[in-house]
């Protein structure tokens, strides 16, 4: 086999993953909450690509794909609604709308 | 054919029942009427069918059995929805389906403009519905059946002025005693299921012949706790002086013609089972004994003209258990079917005066009302007479084979004789001093200003016309049978209740029992012209007597301190002890708890998106941690 072992494939996709976690829970403008979402996907999609080569056949490829689609779909949500939040002229801060506080 | 006659005699007054209930208010109420007397009278021609075709058969032929379907089947136990026709269910079938289109017809005059006449008639075709499943039931679950839905429409019809708190309570009250009555019957088919595995007549009575002492006394007192419910004896009467507050033609036909009788026809019908626990037929020989003595003492002092000849059913059906616990079935079996001539015909006479009266029940303002109905008093008087059993009304021929057969049994048969003779005093007694304060003399003021005149006439037709029927019934209904020298009554019922030899009495017997039984109930009106005729008091006045029979002897007061107060004492101890600390109190507080939780919860709902990741980021590390330490 070329190249470095899995380990080192399934070591970068954690350090993306957990990149993204950070951003998704330390930043308060939701664009920048979208853009970290989209690292954990895809360090997630790393990891399937990666267990895909290692066991030899192309599911995992096949689920990442599927998940790029879901991505996708979810941006689409997620910047509409943006967009939405800055025509109202709302602040951009996802701590302010909390609304459905109990 | 036979089998069809008793279909039809079974199902048509059902029918009557369910057209005028699914018809609703699209027919007439003279619409509902007619077709619940027609139901009946269809009823009638099926048993005068059924009798004929009997008649055609040698004696030892004449049952037949008709199973339509198997209506329960439990394991090996079988019941099959069948009815039996005999000489005796053709007997009761003639005499329930016969009499009661009397009572029906003379119904559609005396309901005549009630705000509920539809639903009142679909009650009336339904209770002899059940009186003739009960009577033609051919097994004993049928038979139980019967008698469970005689005492639901009773209930019914005695209630059927709802609006009367009164009619309400008497209802409940009918319904309770009767409950309990098949309560003791369902148990007593407990312990013959036990034993035999069947209900079937045939089954149950051999089953009877196998069993313990023990368990054949329980069997047949069980069935005696039946019958005294639903025959209004002694301890469990109460219910049938306060039944009078339903329709007159209600109070005859279930105080006269048919329902009260059904105890009689039970002992009558399991009489194996009380041959084999001698000791419970002599049981319900003395309860007869004991309550004809006391509902003839009653019936002196009571007020209400319907409650007198109520007592007096109680104290005429205490003379046919009288007979029938003896073994002499046929007379007890006769004496009802004159009974139900004659009182059915006291009860609609007096219908008739209290029709006329506006609703008048109280015998103190009916004084001289015979002036002015003076058709009504004849056959007032001629039930009067057959009810007192003078020669030649039917109640002579039927009551004085009864007080014979006592005669002819042993020591305690003289104890039975002797009450049964007083007894004949008694009815003479309380029987006129009725017709003395009602019918004759000059009209009292009362009279003259409520006297209701029907079109100059003493009622419609629908009612006079039953009434004559009865009073010609009243006559010559005891001719068919005058013991010992003419007995086809006897006759016709040995194929199935043969009277046991010690209640058949001798003709010397006979005639010295029927001698004096007519010289007592002569007495008996003697006593009551000379108190009564002067018209000066309406009750005896024996002060301490009086105030205990105007109290019918503590019963209900009894029963009261007995039952009532101790169940309504526990009733109110648990909701002051449970209820109301425990079962009410929970409701609030529940809410209350789930209230605070709620509160408490609540925090976790921060809104902020922050917190929702952080709990899944950490839920998920907290099951990665779980899942690799316990692999």
């Amino acid at each position: 086999m070329l190249g470095p072992s899995v380990a080192w494939y399934l070591g970068v996709a954690a350090f993306l993953f957990g990149t993204g976690a950070l951003g998704v829970l330390l930043r308060r403008n939701p664009l920048i909450v979208l853009l970290s979402l989209e690292i954990m996907l895809n360090g997630s999609n790393l990891a399937l690509i990666a267990f895909s080569r290692h066991h030899g056949n192309g599911d995992g490829q096949i689920f990442a794909l599927a998940v790029m689609a879901v991505a996708a779909s979810e941006v689409v949500v997620g910047l509409g609604l943006i967009v939405a939040l800055n025509r109202k002229r709302l602040a951009l801060d996802v701590d302010k709308l909390s609304t459905l506080r109990g | 054919m036979i089998p069809a006659g008793a279909w039809i005699c079974l199902l048509a007054p059902l029918a009557g029942t369910l057209a005028i209930t699914l018809c609703g208010t699209r027919i007439s109420r003279v619409t509902a009427a007619w077709i619940s007397t027609a139901s009946v009278a269809v009823a009638f021609v099926g048993a005068i069918v059924a009798f004929a075709g009997l008649l055609g058969e040698t004696p030892h032929k004449r049952s037949h059995l008709s199973t339509a379907w198997t209506w329960l089947e439990a394991g090996t136990f079988k019941a099959g929805l069948s009815v039996l026709v005999d000489p005796l269910s053709v007997f009761m079938m003639l005499i329930v389906s016969g009499v009661g289109m009397l009572i029906v017809l003379y119904s559609v005059g005396y309901m005549d403009g009630d705000d509920e006449e539809r639903r009142y008639f679909a009650y009336m075709s339904f209770f002899v519905f059940s009186m003739l499943l009960l009577v033609q039931g051919g097994n004993l679950l049928i038979l139980l059946a019967g008698w469970g839905l005689v005492g639901l429409s009773s209930y019914l019809l005695i209630g059927f002025w709802h609006e009367r708190p009164v009619a309400v309570a008497a209802a409940k009250k009918a319904f309770i005693m009767n409950a309990l009555g098949d309560a003791t019957m369902a148990l007593a088919f407990f312990v013959l299921i036990l034993h035999g595995r069947s209900l079937d007549f045939g089954i149950a009575f051999a089953t009877s012949s196998h069993l313990s002492s023990t368990a054949v006394n329980l069997v047949a007192l069980g069935l005696l706790g039946g019958a005294v419910a639903k025959s209004a004896q002694i301890p469990l009467h109460t219910w049938l002086p306060d039944a009078m507050e339903g329709p007159t033609p209600v109070s005859a036909l279930i105080h006269a013609a048919t329902m009260v009788t059904a105890g009689v026809y039970l002992i009558a019908r399991t009489h194996p089972i009380f041959e084999q626990a001698r000791t419970i037929g002599l049981v319900a020989a003395g309860t007869g004994a004991l309550t004809l003595l006391v509902a003839g003492l009653v019936a002196l002092v009571q007020t209400d003209i319907k409650r007198v000849i109520a007592y007096s059913t109680m104290s005429q059906i205490g003379y046919m258990f009288l007979g029938a616990g003896l073994g002499a079935y046929a007379n007890g079996e006769f004496h009802l079917m004159t009974h139900a001539f004659f009182k059915a015909l006291l009860f609609m006479a007096a219908g008739l005066v209290i029709h006329a009266l506006a609703g008048e029940q109280d015998i103190r303002n009916m004084q001289g009302i015979g002036r002015l109905m003076p058709r009504t008093r004849w056959a007032f008087l001629i039930g009067s007479l057959a009810l007192v059993g003078l020669p030649p009304f039917a109640g002579f021929f039927s009551k004085d084979s009864i007080i014979a057969a006592a005669m002819g049994a042993q020591w305690y048969g003289w104890i039975f004789w002797v009450c049964a003779l007083v007894g004949t005093f008694l009815t003479g007694l309380y029987t006129f001093r009725l017709y003395f304060i009602v019918f004759p003399g000059e009209p009292s003021p009362f009279v003259r200003e409520h006297y209701d005149a029907h079109h100059g006439k003493e009622g419609p037709w629908t009612m006079t016309v039953p009434v004559g029927i009865l009073a010609v019934l009243a006559v010559i209904g005891g001719w068919i049978q005058f013991a010992p020298l003419w007995t086809p009554v006897t006759m016709w019922l040995a194929p199935v209740a043969r009277t046991l030899d010690i209640a058949e009495p001798t003709s010397w017997e006979e005639g010295i029992s029927s001698a004096l039984a007519v010289a007592l109930g002569l007495a008996g009106v003697a006593v009551a012209w000379m108190l009564y005729a002067k018209r000066e008091r309406a009750v005896p006045v024996v002060p301490t007597l009086q105030r205990a029979l105007e109290h019918k002897f503590y019963f209900d007061e009894l029963y009261d301190a007995l039952f009532y107060r101790p169940s309504a004492a526990i009733a109110e101890w648990s909701r002051r002890g449970f209820e109301e600390p425990v079962v009410l109190a929970a409701g609030p507080e529940l809410g209350d708890e789930t209230q605070l939780v709620g509160r408490g919860v609540r925090r976790l709902q921060t809104g902020l998106i922050r917190t929702y990741v952080l709990a899944l980021a950490g839920g998920l590390a907290v099951l990665a941690v779980v899942f690799l330490s316990v692999r």
